[in-house]
């Protein structure tokens, strides 16, 4: 019995390579690769559907622009995030930072303070 | 498309490395790398450009604000979910009707195959699944043998039966499930009898 026959049971969980997607959309991949791409669909529900829909773009060259555009409010969103949660922190402990900021400034008044009196001396 | 200069570490990698260090400059990476396949499934169930691309938008907010909450093992089935749910929400909103909405249960099967679970010894499984492949009907059998064991792509399989793109598709993954279906039964009637 044929050992290809357990494959169709396997259910891909495999990181996806971009690329590859591309590539086989815009038909530059040879026949082997092409079902390697299929095997993979066929496995995997999430890259059936991203497929089936990616192949509904009029213009398979928009789509670059696309997931650029994308991923650039992506990662505003994330920074936007990230400045929020340091002022909610700034927030959340205003007496420790008081207290940082008066430690500093009486060790920064102390130096003076030492330093006049030695002269003095 | 811009080449990931992070290809060497795993999304499971990311994943960790954002639980632990709770620096989003992780989950950006990572989620970078589905902004395609979520654009694709977008698209396929709203069918228009421009409102795949906001959905994707609001995925990816929902996504930033929910995974910190929760520890996620299966990002992949995770996002996917999240993605479904959230363009099935969008159409009941547009045509006013409850499509029925994926569940976590039914993403089980996704990552544990049960098939496995059951611990069957190889030859026995292949056994079974000569057996199960015989009891299939004729289109599936045929579209799962030229597809599996012949590693013919979908279009060879269109061009050489006659079926369109979409049956050979179809038949493919029913014939797939039909026969793990049968393999369980069958595995589950032997355990009885032995």
């Amino acid at each position: 019995m044929n050992k290809d026959l357990l494959n169709i049971l396997s259910n891909s969980n495999k990181d996806i390579d971009n690329q590859l997607l591309m590539d086989y959309l815009n038909g530059k991949l040879s026949g082997e690769e092409k079902q390697a791409v299929e095997q993979l669909m066929a496995d995997n529900d999430f890259m059936n559907d991203a497929l089936e829909g990616l192949q509904h773009f009029d213009n398979k060259k928009d789509l670059d622009s696309y997931v650029g555009q994308l991923n650039a409010t992506l990662q505003k969103n994330l920074q936007k995030k990230k400045l929020r949660r340091e002022k909610r922190r700034l927030k959340e402990y205003p007496w420790t930072y008081l207290a940082i900021l008066l430690i500093l400034a009486l060790c920064v008044a102390a130096y003076f303070i030492i330093s006049k009196a030695v002269h003095f001396r | 498309m811009t080449k990931d200069p992070f290809s060497h570490i795993t999304d499971q990698e990311l994943l960790e490395r954002f639980y632990a260090e709770k620096n989003n400059e992780w989950l950006g990476i990572l989620l970078e790398r589905y902004t395609l396949l979520l654009l694709g499934v977008c698209m396929k169930y709203l069918k228009q450009q421009e409102e795949a691309k906001d959905c994707v938008q609001q995925i990816f907010v929902k996504i930033i604000t929910e995974l910190p909450k929760y520890k996620v093992d299966y990002f992949k089935s995770w996002i996917y979910t999240i993605a479904r749910n959230h363009c099935l929400m969008k159409l009941r909103d547009r045509h006013g009707r409850v499509p029925a909405e994926l569940t976590d249960s039914l993403l089980v099967s996704w990552d544990e195959d049960p098939v496995k679970n059951k611990h069957l010894e190889k030859e026995q499984l292949l056994e079974f699944m000569g057996q199960a492949l015989e009891d299939l009907g004729k289109e599936q059998k045929l579209c799962v043998i030229l597809f599996y064991l012949e590693k013919k792509s979908y279009q060879e399989i269109a061009e050489s039966t006659g079926y369109t793109l979409m049956q050979v598709k179809s038949h493919i993954q029913n014939g797939k499930r039909n026969l793990k279906l049968l393999i369980e039964k069958k595995a589950g009637e032997k355990s009885k009898s032995s």
